[in-house]
């Protein structure tokens, strides 16, 4: 009797959906309880698995056997042949190698991957990213070995462009079509870049991508060196990443070591080479015009658009600049082909998106999920639900360009048109799970602080129209907001937004935007009531000293102004005149005897 | 003269075969997550004592860093990686359960149930 713990996984993606998966769990159940098998094996969904073609999908593991085109009727034979005797049917098996799948064979079905896809991380987390031998051996390089031998470089901006892949960095424009545009410029030479000058507070997606699989990033600038005739390319990284820059350094060597950079790559009369540029950490370096300065050497300050980099980018040359997670996404487009690449996504958003989910989630990390699934998938599917059993209030998505979107949002699925129709943005790939004890207002605050801080003081409505709206806000923070205010920062975000020069200040107000759209009460609450609902702002929270109080003084010791008096062994009072609603005294009891009203 | 394709085939054989060399085939391999989040979380203390025990001679090991699968909130993470059998994951190593994953699971076979991340 074979007593393997099978695992299987059914394929949960629309496709395979339709074409009947769902039927198979039951037909499954039945088969496993009539061999007795209920007990050692499991099934788990996943999400779609890339092979829409094939649906349904059936993986069994260990061994990661697929099967394709799985009918109710084949179940009895698959549990019997492959549960019971062991033996893999050949007949429905199916022999894809899509590279993203190796993933899966190390991470298997645990609950945080089941929704997940792996494009373009689908390296990180199962090689050594100092070592080009473990690249190589999972068919690195051999998307640029492909796109040399057998395609012309109009052929490969073909590819990218039929992919639908979009620019990763937030904006999404068609990666596709900016290369074809840069490749029909006439002057040379041309430079690629990549943005590596991840500044959104909380996000790390292309700091992970770098540090666990930097030879991607190699590959898919070369590629795109190839593609638009370009011989020279330039990371710009910040230099708050040391890890991320040594190993993008070693790999870059590495990688000229085995004729993979450098003069005739391959063999071939196409040469191409990468320098790494060390950007000092400017938030709006970030923006491509800013970059291209820093990287001249210059200060790091936006200039209007057009011309648009494709035409007069680096030195004045027409230049592709791409975000990490875009170039990432090349050789995979190259290597299993646009055709490919365009089952995985919604009708606008084709692929994959990389998140940094953070905040009140039980497993916060970094995840990658086919454009398609929802908000709600992420976070309690991947995310696993709100730690304590809290309620969700919002999600953050697009850090301090973003949005956050209310509960009844949580079934939007990501992709750039349902977000920014749902009121934020895909942005580069922060989000941010906010529960019941966050203070939405001071939310916006956050993110206000750190724009007005970031903005460059080239334009006028960026750099003075910021500091007035957080000014507005720190005012209803601490309880001094007036009538009329709400309109104020309305009035004044729309304005930054339509007049000012770069993406930074563009995006600046919409954080305040949306969480007056969607929490107007909190804010109103804030001004007329004086009272913040989640307990945060300090200034509008009162203390006061409740029964539990044992008399032991420590919180008379340390109150900054003596507002505390009380005798030894009975209970204290705080008297709200003097107090400053510091907190230290909420802060120094040990007998939960301080409450917050 | 051989095409790019066909160099890069080359290529990647040699690569696998030095991968061999190094000791792929062991009976395990173990995979210690290396990157920015997992080093804050004290991987680097995690590595040293696998380090010292292979060169203490701890045997059909292969032993390697990688990036970071994502679980930021378990990490440090350790993979052990056996041919046939499901891989095991733990979280939240420190250089106490890093010897006693030595101990009980590599040399002994003993997955601890209690660490495995699923």
């Amino acid at each position: 009797m074979n007593i393997t713990p099978y695992r299987i996984i059914l394929c949960d993606g629309t496709a395979c959906i339709n074409s009947g998966s769902r039927k198979l769990a039951a037909a499954l159940q039945e088969q496993l309880a009539k061999h007795g098998l209920t007990d050692t094996t499991t099934i788990g969904l996943s999400g779609c698995l890339g092979m829409c073609d094939k649906g349904p999908i059936l993986v069994v593991n260990p061994g990661y056997t697929i099967y394709g085109r799985v009918t109710e009727d084949d179940i009895p034979e698959i549990v019997e042949e492959h549960l019971v005797h062991g033996r893999p049917l050949a007949r429905l098996a199916i022999q894809e190698d899509h590279l993203y799948n190796r993933f899966f064979r190390v991470f298997g079905d645990a609950k945080f991957f089941g929704k997940q896809m792996r494009i373009t991380l689908r390296n990180c987390g199962i090689i050594d990213p100092e070592n080009i031998d473990d690249y190589l051996s999972l068919r690195g390089y051999e998307a640029l070995a492909k796109a040399i031998t057998d395609m012309t470089p109009e052929q490969v901006v073909a590819e990218v462009e039929k992919s639908g892949l979009r620019g990763r960095g937030g904006a999404g424009f068609p990666t596709g079509r900016k290369w074809k545009l840069t490749a029909a410029e006439k002057a040379t030479p041309k430079y690629i870049i990549c943005n590596a000058d991840e500044g959104d507070p909380g996000a790390f997606m292309d700091r992970s991508a770098i540090e666990g699989d930097p030879h991607t990033v190699v590959e898919g600038m070369t590629i795109g060196g190839y593609a638009i005739g370009a011989e020279r390319g330039f990371v710009y990284i910040r230099a708050e990443y040391p890890l991320a820059i040594r190993r993008i350094r070693r790999a870059i060597e590495d990688a000229r070591a085995h004729g993979l950079l450098g003069r005739n790559i391959l063999g071939s009369n196409f040469s191409f080479d990468i320098e790494i540029r060390l950007g000092a950490g400017a938030f709006v370096c970030g923006e491509e015009t800013a970059l291209i300065h820093s990287v001249e050497g210059m200060r790091g300050m936006p200039r209007p658009r057009p011309p648009y980099p494709a035409a007069v980018g680096l030195y004045g040359q027409p230049t592709v600049i791409n975000n990490v997670e875009t170039w990432a996404n090349i050789p995979v487009i190259i290597l299993d082909g646009a055709n490919w690449f365009r089952t995985v996504g919604t009708e606008t958003s084709k692929g994959t998106k990389v998140f940094a989910l953070a905040g009140k989630v039980v497993n916060t990390g970094l995840i990658e999920v086919p454009m398609g699934t929802t908000l709600r998938e992420i976070i309690y599917d991947v995310g696993g639900g709100i730690p304590f059993g809290k309620r969700i209030r919002a999600i953050q998505t697009g850090g301090p360009s973003g949005g956050c979107l209310p509960e009844q949002y949580l079934d939007t699925p990501i992709d750039y048109e349902s977000l920014a129709k749902a009121g934020s943005i895909m942005g580069s790939g922060g989000m941010i799970v906010i529960d019941e004890d966050s203070c939405m207002v001071d939310v916006a605050r956050f993110f206000l602080e750190f724009t007005q801080d970031e903005s460059c003081g080239k334009c006028t409505p960026c750099r003075e129209g910021t500091k007035r709206m957080l000014e507005i806000l720190t005012r209803i923070t601490e309880g001094k907001g007036l009538p009329g205010d709400i309109e104020k920062l309305e009035r004044l975000g729309t304005m930054i937004k339509k007049a000012s020069l770069c993406g930074l200040g563009q995006s600046a107000p919409n954080p305040v935007l949306s969480t007056i759209k969607n929490f107007r009460e909190e804010y109103e609450e804030h001004i007329k009531e004086k009272k913040c609902r989640a307990k945060v702002c300090k200034s509008l929270i009162n203390y006061e000293i409740v029964e539990k109080c044992v008399g032991c003084g420590a919180c008379r010791r340390v109150c900054p102004v003596g507002a505390i008096s009380g005798v030894a062994k009975s209970r204290h009072a705080i008297d709200q005149d003097k107090c400053v609603h510091c907190g230290m005294c909420f802060n120094t009891c040990k007998f939960e005897a301080i409450a917050k009203a | 003269m051989s095409t790019p394709l066909e160099l890069i085939r080359k290529k990647r054989a040699e690569a696998v075969s030095r991968i061999i060399g190094k000791g792929y085939l062991s009976t395990k391999r173990v995979y210690v997550g290396m990157a920015t989040c997992e080093i804050a979380a004290g991987s680097k203390d995690v590595m040293e004592v696998f380090q010292k025990a292979v060169s203490r001679g701890l045997t059909d090991v292969y032993l390697s860093q990688k990036g970071c699968a994502g679980r930021c909130n378990l990490e440090p993470t350790v993979e052990v990686i056996e041919a046939g059998k499901s891989p095991v994951k733990y979280g939240r190593v420190d250089k106490e359960r890093a010897q006693q994953i030595i101990d009980r699971h590599l040399k002994n076979g003993e997955i601890i149930k209690e660490w495995v991340i699923d």
